[in-house]
């Protein structure tokens, strides 16, 4: 475990050690107030805040979790392909250490730049709460569900990113991936056609709904977990993989 | 088998195969304690790729390696506890100081949090790099990273040193530094550097590995690869007063194979290389040919194959 913790602690202070962080988040908080509070065609069908005038948070998670599926994989791209290509992996897989505590460690680091993230999304609600009566569950679950799909996006991300030495092919993979998991719900409906069940269980626009509206389904919270354990395995058996393809 | 007979190093039989292309083939040799060992070859002779295997960081196709009588497979982890190793151009967090980057190292290294700054403030020392250690890595010359990288192998005391070519790329000054750094360091502890640079491995280590193709070609102190690959003697000498038929004098001799001109300055005299036999001294023969032929003998050497001649000679086929 201590291990680990060095590493995330090592990841969590390179993000904030460069610009990159700081214009992320910005960017983020900016975009995601703008799609709340104001009316934007696309993707969430209820009207925003100020045409709606109902103190209702669920848009606003529904578009944390949108602008996730873009945002986190351009934090997670440089975890494992940055090392891979400057060779620092090397040294790091060198030390005693694990595969899985390296994966681990990565992913603890980059949920730590998400709980950031999250923390300064906090006034939004707040004035919601000054402006309204918001109900408490909703919050709650919430940001429980964005935890979750954003350490999902993560630990997808993360994975992308042990299989190339290009970041940029690692936000592109990792985006493609999580697009898929996020919509794959609404191809159906896109296309016209009844919804399909196995593309619901799939998607994590689906499982999240159900956490946002405040019920607490421990079917929905497995899902989550599942996938982000199946994305570590499979990025430490992808570290793994170099001892024999030869990194 | 008690704990002095266990070899420091025992790499036995390793074969690693990259797709169809064979790195390195049935390579097998013993490092003891203390020894500091050159690993020489030419580019793509397989030295990294036998370094990357001891350090653990890729798997061999076949044979073994054990640190210390452990197999570095089975015992992956507790043996790189006791390995320093710096790859190839020193690859940094470039975006770190120097400092919080072997402090970094140091917590992976399992150092105790208290006993941490003591430590990186004596490899500093050791290695010199007290002045940049509040500096970003990113801002470093390229003999500083190196020094940084050779601190953070050496942070954790760690009784085998594992070096890929360490002084590739620096300037001749910095290359006389890292040596004498690597020959301090190496009084005790077990050093294994790779290099393509035969001056390197003559000014560092007491025990030269020949890899060549991925196989093992050569093996000894560098006196000992002298005696044993000094191949053909030749003898340098200088005639004056010789006429045309000289070169098929010489060669009638018994005993020479070969007999070479050589360019010279000085027209009044003409200079030969014979070959002989392995094993066959030369000199008085050639001495008396002279004094029956009636020339004047102005120079005789016997020349030994020095270790560049002989590196050249075992990997240039």
């Amino acid at each position: 475990m201590r291990n680990i913790l060095v590493i995330a602690r090592r990841e969590f202070f390179a993000y904030f050690g460069s610009a990159t962080a700081y214009i992320a988040i910005a960017l983020f908080l900016a975009l995601l107030g703008i799609t709340f509070f104001f009316e934007v065609p696309f993707l969430i069908a209820k009207p925003a805040f100020f045409d709606a005038r109902v103190a209702d948070l669920r848009p606003l998670f529904e578009w944390m979790m949108f602008l996730f599926a873009i945002l986190l994989p351009a934090i997670s791209m440089r975890l494992l392909a940055e090392e891979r290509k400057l060779g620092t992996l090397e040294l790091l897989l060198t030390m005693p250490v694990t595969e899985s505590e390296v994966v681990l460690g990565k992913l603890f680091g980059a949920v730590g730049f998400l709980l950031v993230a999250l923390v300064l999304t906090l006034g939004y609600p707040l004035l919601v709460s000054i402006l309204g009566h918001p109900d408490v569950g909703p919050l709650v679950g919430g940001y429980l569900g964005v935890l979750l799909v954003g350490t999902t996006y993560l630990a997808l991300g993360l994975l992308a990113s042990s299989w190339t030495s290009s970041q940029v092919v690692a936000f592109l993979l990792a985006i493609v991936i999580s697009a898929t998991f996020t919509f794959i719900d609404l191809v159906p409906e896109a296309l016209g056609l009844k919804a399909i069940p196995a593309f619901e269980v799939l998607s994590f626009n689906y499982h999240f709904k159900s956490i946002a509206r405040g019920v607490l389904d421990l079917r929905d919270i497995v899902f989550f977990v599942s996938i982000i354990i199946g994305a570590v395995m499979l990025t430490t058996w992808s570290l793994e993989s170099r001892k024999w393809k030869g990194a | 088998m008690s704990t002095s007979q266990i070899s420091m190093i025992s790499v036995q039989n390793l074969v690693r195969d990259y797709g169809p292309i064979r790195a390195l083939s049935d390579v097998s040799f013993l490092i003891e304690r203390g020894q500091v060992v050159g690993l020489l070859g030419p580019n793509g002779a397989g030295k990294t790729t036998c370094m990357k295997i001891l350090t653990g960081f890729i798997a061999a196709t076949s044979g073994q390696v054990l640190i210390d009588g452990k197999d570095i497979v089975e015992h992956g982890v507790e043996v790189r506890k006791r390995i320093g190793y710096l790859p190839e151009n020193a690859p940094l967090y470039q975006d770190m100081r120097a400092r919080d980057y072997l402090h970094f190292v140091a917590r992976l290294r399992n150092i105790a949090p208290e006993k941490i700054k003591e430590r990186i403030e004596h490899v500093a020392k050791v290695i010199q790099i007290e002045s940049v250690l509040n500096q970003d890595i990113g801002t470093l010359s390229k003999g500083y990273r190196q020094r940084v990288g050779l601190a953070q192998a050496m942070i954790h005391d760690p009784e085998i040193l594992i070096l890929d070519e360490p002084t590739s790329g620096l300037d001749p000054n910095q290359i006389i530094e890292i040596r004498e750094l690597i020959k301090e360091v190496g009084k005790d502890r077990t050093v294994i550097l790779s290099t393509h640079n035969l001056h390197e491995v003559t000014a560092t280590c007491n025990r030269i590995l020949i890899v060549h193709k991925g196989r093992l070609i050569a093996d000894g102190s560098p006196a000992e690869i002298q005696e044993q690959h000094g191949g053909s003697n030749t003898f340098k000498i200088s005639i004056q007063g010789a006429g045309e038929s000289v070169k098929d004098t010489l060669k009638g001799l018994e005993g020479v194979t070969d007999v070479v001109r050589l360019e010279n300055q000085d027209q009044a005299a003409t200079d030969w290389r014979l070959f002989g036999a392995a094993d066959v001294d030369l000199r008085a023969d050639i001495f008396n040919l002279a004094v029956q032929n009636d020339w004047t003998l102005l120079e005789l050497h016997h020349e030994r194959q020095d270790l560049e001649t002989i590196f050249q000679r075992l990997t240039l086929t």
